[in-house]
């Protein structure tokens, strides 16, 4: 007799996990995910301007400022390429610098307590307002834009640094002290790699802050170059198109600049606990 | 100041230890320290009187209540931390210079793995710095990958800590200390957080290591039976000020088995131990 004992295939159904989504199907709608964000917002934005006859000169619709700027590529990379230059060069100057800075402030507490209200000075004071000082200093140069990118991203990447420097690993730090490790020994097998999260973290954020800094450069710092220079013309001009491409244009290079630095940053930290969220490192779009 | 320890000289070395045969390890003595922490405007007194005498390759247990000093003692030995009387040779040398000829091999509570550094790199990571200090030559690469191969790593080389559980993290950081080639090995609560399974099976993988290699080890534990299946001696440390007060000697034969936890000697080895760690926590 068989009665009582369940059947044969509905025992083997017991014992199998409940049905889960393809993983592949589950990657692709992750890959698609933040260009259907983009697609919505933008959308909203253009469905707003047509259907409430937004004027042009407030809120042109986002297929306009797309046209234009296929209209004129080479006028948004010549003026690009300036901007980039400028910030490029700042991220360097203030990432150097602050290396250099957060180094010894981390081995010195002398160093680090007269560090201190140089750094409490320069975040609190709005930095926007050097740039005229720095046109004085500098001329009608490069320079004015690319110190002002460097004073805004060297806060963030000497106190991120200097977080990471410190906050070693007591018990991996004694063990290299049992052993009579250099301080230069224990900065290369151990504070310096084990601070890159905090660089990179503040190299993200730094990314947007150079932007922002070269930009205010070039609209302070008398500057007749660059996407700064372009959107505060068209400004004064009323050339709406023309603000409206390069805020766009600034916006891409934004997004591009920090998808390569998450590029570098999956593969530099692959053995971090950050490089484990879903998607990866947390600025992957 | 230094006071006698009650019932004789309970921490001079047993005459013999049942110690490996291929013993590398180092004498290590410990006489009449004592150590104060400063706590604000006043002191705290962590050690007194210390004296212990450490054969080579003897491998000794210090076990006792939270704050009665066995960690500070396992740092004054490794010349980690300073002590204001008595002396403390390291085959003959100071802590400092012991630690500055890479005479001792360190591994702390954590597995303190470097995340960025793979299995076979933490292993050699404490012999890549100092290279000029030491007197010992570190652990060949054979050598290495013999003892990963003896703790189950053999397949997990290339491996990060962070796909590790806890338990091979831990292992990882048992070879790194005995690759060092230091003839004396000073381990501070290794398998503390570990769970009893694993902790149970890592005891008996640190004795095939140490019988393998016969270093002088100090180990630091809270587990009596750990203490007991490990040790050759087993030092029952008191608190306020932490001192020495009972020494045990491990009679049982080497080399030590599962069996042996059964073993009529075993168990009273280890009435004794805590019979000695109730009296301290009655005072």
């Amino acid at each position: 007799m068989t009665v009582g004992t369940a059947p044969p295939d509905a025992a083997e159904g017991a014992r199998q996990p409940p049905p889960q989504r393809p993983q592949r199907l589950r990657r692709s709608a992750m890959t698609v995910a933040p260009i259907v964000g983009l697609v919505v917002v933008f959308g909203i934005w253009e469905f707003y301007v047509r259907v409430f006859d937004i004027s042009r000169l407030t809120l042109p619709t986002p297929t306009s400022i797309l046209v234009h700027l296929v209209d004129e590529p080479g006028f948004y990379w010549r003026h690009a390429q300036v901007t980039l230059y400028e910030a490029a060069l700042g991220y360097g100057l203030a990432l150097g610098a602050s290396l250099i800075v957060a180094t010894f402030m981390a081995h010195s507490r002398f160093i680090e307590r007269a560090s201190m209200p140089v750094i409490v000075l320069l975040q609190s004071t709005p930095v926007a307002v050097l740039a005229p000082v720095f046109l004085i200093w500098f001329g009608f140069t490069y320079w004015p834009k690319v110190l002002v990118a460097a004073v805004f991203c060297y806060i963030p990447f000497t106190i991120n640094e200097f977080t990471g420097l410190r906050s070693v690993d007591p018990n991996a730090y004694e063990l290299l002290r049992s052993v009579s490790a250099s301080r230069v020994e224990i900065f290369r097998k151990l504070r310096f790699p084990q601070s890159l999260p905090y660089l990179f973290s503040a190299g993200r954020l730094c990314v947007g802050l150079s932007l922002v800094g070269a930009v205010i450069g070039e609209m302070f710092g008398g500057s007749t170059e660059g996407l700064g220079n372009t959107a505060r013309v068209g400004q004064t001009r009323l050339l709406i198109d023309q603000l409206w491409g390069s805020i766009f244009v600034l916006a891409c290079i934004g997004v591009i600049a920090n998808l390569l630095l998450a590029g570098v940053e999956t593969r530099v930290l692959r053995w971090h606990s950050s490089q484990d969220l879903p998607g990866g490192s947390a600025t992957t779009l | 100041m230094p006071r006698p320890i009650p019932g004789g000289s309970p921490t001079a070395a047993p005459t013999s230890s049942g110690s490996p045969t291929a013993s590398i390890g180092a004498p290590v003595s410990i006489r009449g320290v004592a150590k104060w922490f400063r706590t604000g405007r006043s002191f705290l007194h962590a050690l007194d009187g210390i004296d212990i005498e450490i054969q080579p390759g003897e491998f000794v247990s210090l076990i006792g209540p939270s704050g009665c000093g066995k960690s500070t003692l396992l740092r004054v030995v490794g010349g980690l931390l300073p002590y204001e009387q008595g002396t403390v040779e390291v085959d003959g040398n100071s802590p400092a210079q012991a630690r500055d000829t890479k005479q001792i091999g360190f591994a702390p509570q954590t597995p303190s793995l470097l995340g960025w550094r793979t299995v076979r790199r933490n292993v050699t990571l404490l012999a890549e710095v100092n290279r000029r200090g030491a007197i010992h030559p570190p652990l060949g690469e054979r050598e290495i990958l013999e003892l990963l191969e003896t703790v189950g790593l053999g397949d997990f080389l290339d491996r990060l800590p962070k796909e590790l559980s806890g338990g091979m993290q831990q292992r990882v950081s048992l070879v790194r200390c005995f690759a060092l080639g230091a003839p004396v090995l000073l381990m501070d609560e290794p398998f503390s957080a570990l769970d009893e399974i694993t902790r149970n099976e890592m005891r008996y993988l640190l004795l095939d290591l140490w019988e393998r290699t016969g270093h002088t080890v100090i180990f630091v534990t809270h587990s009596i039976p750990e203490a007991v299946i490990l040790s050759d001696r087993v030092l029952v440390m008191a608190t306020k000020p932490g001192r020495v007060v009972h020494a045990e000697h491990i009679d049982l034969p080497r080399r030590r088995s599962v069996a042996m936890e059964d073993d009529e000697r075993y168990l009273a080895h280890m009435r004794s131990v805590r019979r000695a760690l109730g009296e301290v926590s009655a005072r």
